[in-house]
């Protein structure tokens, strides 16, 4: 038989067709019978399996965990428990492609080995004859499984870890991903209408122009890519610019969004630093020129590359942030606790959302104050352009704070934009550190303090973020998986089966239904989300407040030293004639970078707030939080029960459900006045009792194994060490 | 206009010497009413006003401004809005409106010019014309007021230069003519002595009130001892205590020279399971031990129980030095001061968060008592509290065991009760702690605030298991940096008696006092000091309201008869009479050192004679292995003991569970609260969204079952619903409702009738259409999802009482 791991170490070029023979699957089922079989999805397959394994509880007290077998299979890591489980049919928010014990691959961040009581990161090349006694895996969604092997055979032991080892960290090509054996069995719901809109054909740019009055020039000319790879299929640019093909592929404003007023947000790689200076000046003024010209021939940049933290600062804070939540068992928790704000501080991964955020409130201040067209760029154009452009525009569009409208905003700006989602998640493995940034996530993280702010403005929930922060590590969509559209493309003509005429189509991450059913997509929505009601004025008078707020006048008190040098005027005549601005470099200290937009942001707090207008998050020291929902819902110490947001929510949407209800039944009897009242769409809220959940709720899972030690830090050390004595007086006596 | 301006004027030139002043003017405006609109308080008058002021409003008023008249009188800068309403003349008076603040409780005073601020003291002078003034309190409040381009001038400059000269924050003394510019008048002492005492509430002033006291608790083998009643064994403990029954009052008299400042062991609270909680002080260690004084120490330690666990918090816990550090610590952090160029910058503003301690000493404080209590659990036992002084630490963890474990002790009566035991009168230093008369900085700790800020976290925590709210805890809060009130204006029991001697008799209800003989001379010029607890005096109606929960009221059990949840076992035990083991918990082991107990310790001798058991150490695991079986109990196994009451509310002290009490530190940084936004006119909050369609709702359900209800009725339900939700909303909190009943006792009036209305939950199935008679039910039940009990009994009134506000979520 072919040993799995040792014929993973000889290949030297990994792929995926050579480890599983048609005797191996043959061999699995003749493992003993009494061994379950997980539920394979289409176009999976067992490669390796072992049993018994221990997998523990996460409380580290007391060794306890659950005997069953683990398996290794082409899509996930999967644990199969040898008790019944019964939270299965209970869970309300269940996963359909993946359950509680499963990890999906890409979804593997690192794993450590347990040799001799040391703890070992096991990278691919690490010794093949010793096995360790248990296994750590991190995961990238932040759960961490322990698993005991000295159980085992050591034949198994040896299969099952080098196969594990193999699977996850070996680097491996784009198309062992599963998506491609999955994409195969297309599923009826794929074939749904679709309402997010993809950015995927003219017709869907033209009408986003439409939407904005954008006045700008949709170029097809790359629809088969003949002008450059990594721009997309169709892109949008100022009208002024003329001569397409002297532009090497960099360089191009590509239009982003345009304001009520007219003028908008571009974002632009850097024109290529090969060429003379002279013909780069001259590139870089043509550029500036065709975006001043878009309107009243204003325009700013901003050289985000500059400003902002680079991608690997992004990476190595949020190394250091996700440390703090990952952890092995509970000890190490309560240990953490004492300087737990400073080393929260430490990590620096919240003053960089921190600075995403004031850039992003930057360049809104621009557009909508000054009304100038903004021009952001960047080395490539496909990192930090993308976080600042999506922010800003969910910022001002109301529009993209809806469910629809921020999945589109993410086709725009980052899928059709380009973003370079295999280097940055780093799916393939690579050992290639130099690219990999978690820049998605800091987006969604942006979005995340912007919910938490305000969150009647937003349709979506931070359920819904947290699991699009979740879903960008399972393979199966093919939203993430590309670098460009120009990749996509190929590797999907190259990887679809000759049989069929068309291209190979997987689902997309935003159908949902392929992961959850609609009672669990309800979490997804906002309850308090405050919809737009346009005919609301006719039925019920408007509350007029007593006093009335002075927008002109401005505080004083809290006034801040004008602004210095951030978006300084080029003395260059040209471009003072043509009134451009030109942010040249990131000036002052942290502080004048705060009173910076603090003018702006204050002036925006005076008028009354319209969650369909302009939304300015706040960023001041005690504002910018953890998104708790994400980080510790694994943890089972942090949960209160009975409390938190999320029960906050639930309780809420059984109101509404109950409305709702109420609602039908009155339309039920009267025909006639049902129209009046259906300016919500109707969406069924209805899940068991939320009497008994605790904070993290739709997350925590383990509730009924979990021993949760409520009594604080210092004791629980001290009892830790009594408890072993205990129970030796126990076992004695 | 200015017509009422000609006395005012004079008078501020008479600043100088204001109690001259005060006895001449006090007589003139009876409820005076001033012009513009500032309804006085009997004898209040008015130093300095300018005219067209705009106040910046916090986000929880609604954000924006609002313009008006600013006045400082001797007692209280207010701020009247241009269009409020006139209020009723016949109203009580309330010392401080919705948008004054006591000169008392102002901690600075900063003046805001075109260029430059400058703090202004009452010495020195103003060189520029102020565009904005900001008051700095000491309840972390800021408030910012900005002249109108229209204000003259000199009103600007006077109304500054007379606030800063009235507040005199450091001057020891002047708290007297503050107090009487508030409660001084003539009027104002004829309303305060017709006050009602909150009769909802224990004042633990009468044995009558200890007495119930015990029977609420179900406790035992304990009676209430006047032996203190003249204040002669210990000035600082209470008129009356609670000791085991068997120990008589000859034989207590011995015990009290043994501790510190003769505080000796005192019964507070028994927990369901029969174990009792005591707190002392620590024992005098130079005393010589008779046989008879150990055999009484030994019985009012134990009382009726056999084992005894001493609680040192003497060590482990904050100094109140300490607590004061890191408050002031907190303070410049939070309050972003404008005069002070010292600033955090925002990426190092969760370190020095860190840093200041104040979360540390609050997870102290939690832990200590998370430990108390599932000791406690664990029965027949006696927990005894010790610390040197037994004034400070003990009540903070004292109380806060039983807020974790009584289920009374968070509603607002039962809050109020235990704070009158555990704090008011036994003798908290409230006087030297909080240092209103400026007389002793080495002594002034916030140990009381520290105290509040952990019922906070436990409220943020569980808050459906509160009937109280924050609004509450935050009124409390400010409430202690206004120096009038009697019950924080003392330093024991005994001086607030003392005060209280040359009061009208009608003020004290209770018996008891007026028992006792006069002592020392009087101060007549101190005027009579209302309790904290009369919240009317403070707050208009409209804000009581939000001081309790009225969504649901956490199920309050029924008093526990025997006091004790598993009674079967070991009844003859009790009885035994013979005082068992000692342990000692100090940082969180427990032990059994040998001079625990002075006279058990080995020079003594006498004791180990009469008692052959020794602690072993098999009883300690025992005693730590209760602790952890409390803390790993599994909540979800039993779901019903998550909701049972006996369990006590353990608060999850780690790093991302302790959290900030926003709506308290920072509310001074106006900035800082982007995400409790007004509600603006044109968009709706959803709460207020759905409430609206809930009362749509209701409208046409009445139509459609064509029964008209008295309309006056369905139009108030949603507006009170509206408003708790919306407060619950912005707090980020909800409230469930497990409760089958809800304590109707313990509510107002307004609180009664809202509950009545709410019947039991219909079936709401297409098919199964409610009858007529069921219809007026179902309309209802989509508020509140929980099972009810249908008080059909209980007539549906609408309590006059139950004023709501006009526009709830405008004030939030």
């Amino acid at each position: 038989m072919l040993s799995l791991g040792t014929g993973g170490a000889k290949s030297s070029k990994p792929s995926f067709v050579s480890y599983v023979t048609p005797e191996e699957i043959k061999l699995d089922k003749d493992l003993p019978k009494k061994e379950k079989h997980p539920d394979l999805l289409p176009g999976e397959v067992v490669f390796c399996s072992a049993n018994p394994i221990l997998k523990y509880t996460q409380d580290d007290l007391s060794q306890r965990g659950v005997f069953g077998t683990l398996f290794c299979t082409n899509f996930r890591v999967t644990f199969l428990s040898d008790e019944l489980t019964l939270e299965e049919t209970s869970k309300t928010f269940k996963n359909k492609l993946y359950g509680e014990n499963d990890i999906p691959l890409m979804c593997v961040d690192h794993i450590y080995g347990v040799y001799d009581e040391k703890r070992k990161l096991i990278t691919g090349s690490l010794v093949k004859n010793k096995y360790p006694s248990k296994i750590i895996i991190h995961c990238k969604d932040l759960r961490v499984f322990q698993f005991c092997l000295t159980f085992t055979k050591e034949e198994d032991t040896k299969k099952i870890f080098q196969g594990i080892a193999h699977h996850c960290l070996e680097e491996k090509s784009l198309k062992c991903i599963f998506a491609f054996s999955y994409a195969g069995t297309p599923s009826p719901e794929m074939q749904r209408k679709r309402e997010t809109i993809m950015f995927e054909s003219p017709e869907d740019w033209t009408q986003e122009m439409k939407r904005t009055k954008a006045k700008c020039r949709l170029v097809t000319e790359n629809e088969n890519f003949e002008l450059s790879q990594r721009l997309p299929k169709y892109f949008v640019i100022p009208s002024a610019l003329e001569d397409l093909f002297s532009y090497q592929e960099k360089g191009l404003p590509i239009w982003c969004w345009s304001h009520h007023s007219g003028c908008a947000l571009f974002k632009a790689s850097f024109p290529p630093m090969t060429q003379e200076e002279g013909d780069f000046q001259m590139h870089l003024d043509t550029m500036i020129n065709a975006v001043a010209h878009n309107y009243l021939y204003s325009v700013k940049t901003e050289d985000l590359s500059e400003s902002l933290p680079t991608i690997l600062d992004i990476q190595q804070s949020y190394n250091k942030f996700k440390q703090f939540f990952l952890i092995d068992n509970s000890t190490e928790f309560w240990l953490s606790d004492v300087k737990w704000f400073s080393s929260l501080e430490s990590s620096g991964w919240l003053d960089i959302i921190r600075q995403c955020l004031h850039k992003a409130v930057e360049v809104v201040e621009c557009i909508d104050k000054d009304n100038t067209n903004v021009l952001v760029t960047e080395e490539e154009g496909t990192d930090l352009c993308c976080v600042i452009s999506s922010l800003a525009q969910i910022m001002l569009d109301p529009y993209y704070r809806t469910l629809m409208g921020f999945q589109s905003l993410v086709q725009k700006e980052w899928v059709a934009g380009c973003h370079a989602f295999l280097d940055r998640c780093n799916h393939l493995h690579q050992k290639d550190k130099e690219c990999h940034s978690p820049v998605f996530l800091l987006f969604l993280e942006c979005v995340w303090q912007l919910v938490h702010q305000h969150s009647p403005a937003f349709q979506f929930s931070e359920t819904y973020l947290t699991v699009l922060s979740d879903s960008v590590h399972v393979p199966v969509f093919s939203t993430f998986l590309f670098n460009s559209a120009h990749h996509r493309e190929s590797v999907m003509k190259a990887e679809s089966p000759p049989a069929q005429s068309g291209t190979l189509s997987c689902p997309t991450v935003w159908d949902w239904s392929v992961q959850f059913d609609s009672k669990a997509q309800n979490f997804f929505f906002n309850p308090l989300y405050s919809e737009k009601v346009k005919h609301e004025k006719t039925v019920r008078k408007p509350h007029k407040p007593k006093h009335q707020r002075q927008l002109s006048l401005p505080s004083s008190a809290f006034k801040t030293p004008p602004k210095k040098g951030f978006f300084k005027e080029e003395t260059d005549s040209l471009k003072k004639m043509l009134r451009v601005k030109r942010i040249s470099r990131w000036m002052g200290s942290p502080d004048s970078l705060v009173a910076a937009t603090r003018e702006f942001y204050e002036s925006w707090q005076q008028r009354p707030l319209d969650y369909h207008g302009l939304l300015l998050p706040c960023l001041d020291g005690p504002a910018v939080h953890v998104w708790m929902q994400r980080y510790v819902r694994w943890i089972p110490e942090v949960h209160i029960q009975g409390g938190g947001s999320m029960a906050v929510m639930t309780k809420l949407m059984e109101l509404l459900s109950q409305v709702q209800d109420l609602k039908n039944l009155l339309e039920q009897r009267d025909a006639s006045q049902a129209a009046k009242f259906d300016h919500r769409p109707h969406r069924l809220f209805s899940f068991g009792s939320s009497g008994r959940l605790s904070s993290s709720f739709p997350f925590a899972y383990s509730r009924n194994r979990s021993f949760k030690p409520i009594i604080p830090t210092g004791l629980m050390q001290s009892l830790m060490v009594t408890d072993n004595l205990s129970s030796q007086e126990d076992e004695a006596s | 206009m200015l017509t009422g301006s000609k006395t005012t004027f004079k008078v501020r030139q008479l600043v100088p010497d204001m109690k001259e002043r005060m006895m001449s003017h006090s007589s003139l405006h009876a409820r005076g009413r001033d012009v513009l609109g500032l309804c006085c308080l009997p004898g209040e008058c008015v130093l300095q006003r300018a005219v067209l002021v705009r106040k910046k409003l916090s986000a929880k008023e609604g954000g924006g401004w609002l313009s008006g008249t600013l006045f400082c009188t001797h007692f209280r800068v207010a701020f009247v809005p241009q269009d409020s309403q006139k209020p009723d003349d016949n109203a009580d008076p309330v010392l401080l409106g919705d948008h004054d603040v006591a000169l008392a409780s102002i901690d600075k005073v900063v003046a805001v010019g075109p260029s430059r601020t400058k703090l202004v003291t009452p010495t020195c002078s103003l060189k520029f014309t102020p565009e904005e003034l900001v008051l700095y309190c000491r309840d972390m409040r800021v408030l910012c007021f900005l002249f109108d381009r229209l204000t003259p001038d000199t009103q600007a400059v006077e109304i500054t230069y007379t606030i800063a000269k009235t507040y005199q924050p450091l001057k020891p003394g002047t708290i007297i003519s503050f107090q009487n510019a508030a409660l001084g008048s003539i009027e104002m002492k004829q309303f305060l002595s017709n006050r009602r005492r909150d009769p909802t509430m224990n004042w633990f002033e009468s044995s009558l009130s200890w007495e119930q006291e015990l029977e609420r608790a179900g406790a035992t083998g304990w009676r209430v001892s006047s032996v203190n009643d003249r204040f002669e064994m210990s000035t600082s403990l209470p008129r009356f205590n609670v000791v085991p029954q068997r120990v008589l009052d000859t034989e207590l008299k011995k015990t009290f020279s043994h501790f510190n400042e003769g505080r000796i062991p005192r019964w507070c609270w028994r927990h369901p399971r029969g174990s009792d909680l005591l707190r002392m002080a620590s024992f005098q260690n130079n005393i010589y031990h008779e046989k008879d004084d150990i055999r009484n120490l030994e019985s009012v330690l134990f009382g009726g129980q056999q084992l005894c666990v001493i609680v040192d918090l003497g060590e482990e816990m904050p100094s109140p030095a300490d607590i004061q550090l890191a408050h002031t610590r907190l303070r410049t952090l939070c309050l972003g001061d404008i005069s002070s160029s010292v600033s955090v910058p925002d990426d190092k503003w969760l370190s020095t968060l860190e840093s200041t301690r104040w979360l540390d000493y609050t997870r102290c404080c939690l832990r200590k008592a998370a430990e108390v209590a599932c000791l406690l659990r664990g029965g027949h036992m006696t927990v005894v509290l010790q610390e040197p002084e037994d004034r400070d630490m003990n009540c903070v963890v004292c109380s806060l065991v039983q807020v974790m474990c009584d289920p009374h002790c968070r509603t607002v009566a039962g809050f109020q009760s235990l704070v009158q035991k555990e704090w008011i009168t036994a003798g908290h230093k409230f006087l030297s702690r909080i240092n209103c008369h400026r007389e002793s900085d080495k002594e002034e700790a916030p140990v009381f605030l520290l105290f509040l800020y952990c019922v906070w976290q436990l409220w943020a925590q569980y808050p459906a298991r509160f009937q109280l709210t924050e609004d509450y805890l935050l009124a409390l809060h400010d409430s202690v940096h206004l120096p009038l009130f009697s019950s924080l204006l003392a330093n024991s029991q005994r001086e607030r008696c003392r005060r209280s001697q040359h009061l009208p008799q009608s003020y004290t209800p209770v018996n008891g006092l007026r028992e006792l003989p006069m002592g020392g001379p009087e101060e007549p010029v101190d005027p009579p000091f209302p309790p904290v607890w009369d919240w009317a005096l403070q707050y208009s109606s409209q804000r009581r309201v939000r001081f309790t929960q009225a969504v649901s009221q956490p199920a309050c059990p029924p008093p526990v008869l025997n006091g004790n949840l598993n009674t079967n076992l070991d009844r003859g035990w009790h009885n035994d009479g013979l005082p068992g083991s000692v342990f000692l918990l100090s940082r969180s082991t427990f032990s059994h050192p040998s001079n625990l107990l002075p006279w058990r310790s080995g020079n003594s001798g006498s004791y180990w004679k009469s008692h052959r058991r020794a602690p072993s150490s098999e009883s300690v695991s025992g005693l730590e292995r209760l602790i952890r079986a409390c803390s790993l109990s599994e909540p979800s196994e039993n779901s019903t003991a998550l909701h049972d009451p006996h369990e006590p509310l353990l608060p999850l002290l780690l790093g991302p569970c302790v959290r900030i009490w926003r709506s308290c530190y920072l509310r001074g940084v106006l900035h800082a609260q982007a995400f409790s936004h007004p509600v603006s006119s044109c968009t709706q909050h959803p709460l207020e969204q759905l409430s609206w369609e809930v009362q749509q709702l209701r409208e046409k359900l009445a139509q459609a079952s064509n029964r008209r209800p008295e309309n006056q009725t369905k139009r108030q339900e949603p507006r009170q619903l509206e408003s708790n939700l919306n407060q619950n909303a912005n707090n980020g909190t909800f409230l469930f409702s497990y409760s089958s009943r809800t304590s109707q006792q313990q509510a107002s009036p307004s609180r009664g009738a809202s509950h009545s209305s709410v019947p039991p939950r219909a079936q709401r199935t297409a098919s199964d259409l409610p009858r007529p008679a069921q219809r007026n039910n179902s309309k209802h039940t989509f508020l509140f999802g929980h099972q009810q009990e249908p008080q059909s009994g209980q007539p549906h009134i609408p309590s006059p009482s139950a004023k709501l506000p006009k526009r709830p979520g405008n004030t939030h």
